[in-house]
Formats: structure tokens, sequence, C-alpha cells
């Protein structure tokens, strides 16, 4: 991969569902069934993450969208963010002069550009995790009731939707069942 | 369920062909949202297959072809053998082996919920979502949900305020974001017991819907005792994710799953809070959808 200006991120593109909704975006990733909603802020830097536009270009480009003061640790701080949930392409190294303020300073001007939940992230659950739990598991392989989706069974067996599965089973895979 | 058309998978690998040889005495294939499902039992038990029939998924159908989509097979133990091996009842799904055990209430259970979840993972153009669903002045309430979270306690007070009942298990969604009944029997759990006694929606008193509605309030609650239910608006984002954790196809047809929920969350209203006993939270959910 070509070495870009680190100042001039690029957004990923590969792998990821994108859908746009009011002042935000929805983003799903394919390879880590992962997805993330991106708020106005949020979705703004990362829409201009295009290898070209510089910090301080996004920096002035959020001041003139949202109307209300924005600078350069705003868009690090986004960076930073959009870069933990793998929406760069490469994760950005924060530069000596990054962000310049105080944590409480830093808060204080993500409140006025929006929020500070730029991106919020959730896991895809696997289809048994969305299952009702109907039963607890009899014997010969003792489960415990499903509660709180937090099953653990005994033997060659995990606990999926209730019942007692073999640890092999493929309804079962991803579960955060626990085999002793 | 007859012997004469045995269900079968579209391709048969070889340990399922050993589990063929081992001689099925009656199957039945049916049709649920286009899955093609087939059952087979080793003994034509006229009890036993009342009890499996029973808990076929909603909305199922006689399929005329045997050839199936996915194959669960019960095999029956026999109570008078000596090796306790022999006493054991078997479920499998395909050629993999999901449970074995003497108790055959457990067998029954296990295959409704492996019904369940094989039809809610690959229906063909609907999204199931884990939700309770009600329908009020021709929209639809819809209640998301994990496994204790009080979606069915929720869904029977609803009814009772004079609700039409759609389905206390999934929200059976189109690419419209409209929401199918999914009218199955409430499952109602009794203080300190785990598994739910089924309650036919007529037995509380409700109507039960027929007709899609389009998605008016979707509201995310968790009870705490004593709690009070001042929830919290949540953005289209916000609500999509909320929406998306339970989606039983999200990883499996994410790209449809997102455009389901995307309609949904453009014409509804999403709030979460939490919430004390059902019957005080009842009003305020229908407050929302008054015309």
């Amino acid at each position: 991969m070509a070495t870009r200006d680190p100042r001039a991120p690029q957004a990923r593109e590969a792998e990821l569902l994108v859908h746009d909704l009011t002042d935000e975006t929805l983003v799903y990733d394919l390879t880590r069934h992962q997805a993330h909603s991106l708020n106005r802020t949020a979705t703004l830097v990362w829409r201009r993450c295009d290898g070209r536009t510089t910090v301080a270009e996004m920096a002035a480009l959020l001041e003139r969208e949202l109307g209300t003061p924005a600078d350069e640790d705003v868009v690090w701080a986004v960076l930073r963010r959009l870069g933990r949930a793998h929406l760069l392409e490469e994760r950005i190294t924060l530069p000596a002069d990054g962000i310049r303020c105080s944590r409480r300073e830093l808060m204080r001007k993500l409140g006025l550009v929006g929020g500070l939940m730029l991106v919020t992230s959730a896991i895809a659950p696997p289809p048994a995790l969305a299952l009702t739990c109907v039963t607890s598991c009899s014997s010969p392989n003792s489960c415990e009731p499903c509660l709180g989706n937090q099953p653990t069974c005994t033997g060659k067996n995990v606990c999926c939707g209730g019942n007692c599965v073999s640890c092999t089973s493929s309804n079962c895979t991803g579960l955060p069942c626990k085999c002793n | 369920m007859s012997g004469s058309l045995l269900p079968r998978l579209r391709q048969t690998s070889r340990p399922t062909a050993r589990l063929d040889r081992l001689g099925w005495a009656a199957g039945l294939s049916f049709i649920s949202y286009g899955v093609r499902v087939g059952i087979r039992i080793s003994s034509p038990d006229h009890d036993v297959l009342e009890r499996l029939t029973a808990c076929f998924p909603h909305g199922w159908k006689p399929a005329r072809s045997p050839i199936v989509d996915r194959l669960y097979s019960v095999r029956l133990g026999d109570a008078g053998s000596p090796s306790s091996g022999h006493r054991l009842h078997r479920l499998y799904e395909g050629r993999t082996r999901l449970l074995r055990t003497p108790d055959l209430d457990g067998i029954v259970r296990a295959l409704e919920s492996q019904l369940q979840l094989c039809v809610a993972e690959t229906a063909r153009d609907r999204i199931f979502v884990h939700a309770g669903v009600v329908g009020w002045h021709e929209r639809a309430i819809v209640l998301p949900g994990l496994t204790f979270s009080g979606k069915t306690t929720l869904v029977a007070a609803l009814i009772r305020a004079g609700a039409t009942y759609y389905s206390d298990e999934y929200a059976v969604l189109d690419a419209r974001g409209w929401v199918h009944p999914y009218a199955r029997p409430l499952s109602i759990r009794e203080e300190g017991r785990v598994q739910g006694v089924k309650y036919p929606p007529e037995q509380l008193g409700a109507h039960s819907g027929t007709r899609p509605l389009p998605v008016g309030l979707v509201a995310l609650s968790q009870y705490r005792r004593g709690a009070r239910w001042r929830p919290r608006s949540l953005s289209p984002g916000q609500a999509m994710l909320a929406l998306l954790a339970n989606t039983v196809p999200a990883r499996t047809r994410p790209a449809a799953a997102l455009e389901a929920l995307q309609q949904v969350v453009a014409h509804a209203t999403t709030v979460r809070g939490i919430r004390g006993e059902a019957e005080e939270t009842v009003d305020a959910l229908l407050r929302n959808l008054m015309p």
C-alpha cells in the first residue's frame, strides 16, 4: 500500500455496507460483523477522508457545515474514533502536535459540534443468539438455563437457545457459550 | 406424517447417507416462509408424531415434494432396553446430533426451538427480528428484546388493553419495513419457571392480526421493579443498531436486514427506557400511536 500523508486520511471502502440516514450514517462491517452509527460530525469527516483532504481542511469544512467553531482537535478526535472502528484504511497515529487541548476542553468542543457519541458500535448477533430460551437442558448433559445469555454446560456441549447441543453444531458458532 | 414420502436433503453427503440407512418409519415435509423443512422419525408412534407436528413453526403448510433444505431426524429410544444407550432419544439436524436424552419433552422442545431458528434464519423475503408485536390504530408497536427482557408480559398487557396480537417472539418484516403476523400461542413464564406455558391469544381475549402493518413505534424496554417508564428517543442510527442487535439474519443476510430496518426507522419513532410493571407502561406506549 502506498504511503499516504497521515494528515490526509483515507476512508475504508472494502467489505462495508453503507446506509445514509438523516444526519447520520450506518456502516456495517462485513468482515467483523460490526455495525457503526456515525453521528453528523463523524459522517462529515468520514466522507472527506479521500486521501487528499487534510485535517486542517476538514476542520474548516466542519465549521462551515455545522455553523459552529470546529478545529483540528475535533477532527483528530473523530479520526481516532473512526480508526478504532476500522473505518479508515490505516489506523491513525496522532502526530505530536495532534490534539493540543485538555480532555475536558476537547469534550466541550465535541459537545459544541453535536455530541460526544461520534461513533456508536454494536456487534451483529449470530442467529442462535437472537432466539428465546425455551427450556433448561435435561440430563445427561446438565445445562443451566440460558439466563442473561450466559449459559454454561458440562461435557462436550454448549447451551443454545436453552438446549444442550454439540459444540460442533454450526447453529451455535460464535455464541458466547463456554464448554467445561 | 407418512412413510411413503420420506423427506430428503437436496444433496446427500456420505455421513447423512449413513444416518439414512438406519431406517425411518414416517416423515413429513413442510414449507414455512419459503423454507422447506423435513422431519423423519424412527417409529410410527401416533402420540409422538402429534407432539412433533404441534411444535412446527407458525404458518407451516405441508409440501408436496420430499426434497428439503433442512432435515431433522428423531430416533426414539427403547424404554424396555436394558442398555442405557438404547433408552436415549436422539435428535439430528442433517448429520449433526443435536441432543441425546431420555426425556422426550426435551427432544420436542429442542426441535421446536431449532425449527423456529431455522425458519427465522433462512426465510425468503422476510427479516425476522426478535421482538413482541401488537397492532394499534393500523400501526404496529414493536418491542425488541432478548430472552427474559419481558416482551411477552408487555405484549399480554397490551392485548388486555385492546391491542391486536401479532407476535410474542418475532417481528417478521418485509422489504418495505412492514410487519407481518406471527401469531403463535403466547409463551408466558410463571414465577420461578424457565419454561413458558402456552396460551392461545384468544384465551387472553386477543384478536390476532391478519394483515401487514407499518411500524409506528419501536420501544426497547428493560424491566426493573418499581421503575417508571420515562423513555428517551433514539436517532435513526441508534435505532438501527438496537434493532440489528435483535435481528436473526443480521450476519447471514446483512444487506437485506439493513434495508428493512432502514425502512422501519424512517417511519417509526424509537424509544428506549427502563420500565416498571407492564400495566403501568401500556398506556404510555399506546398514547404514542393515538390518532
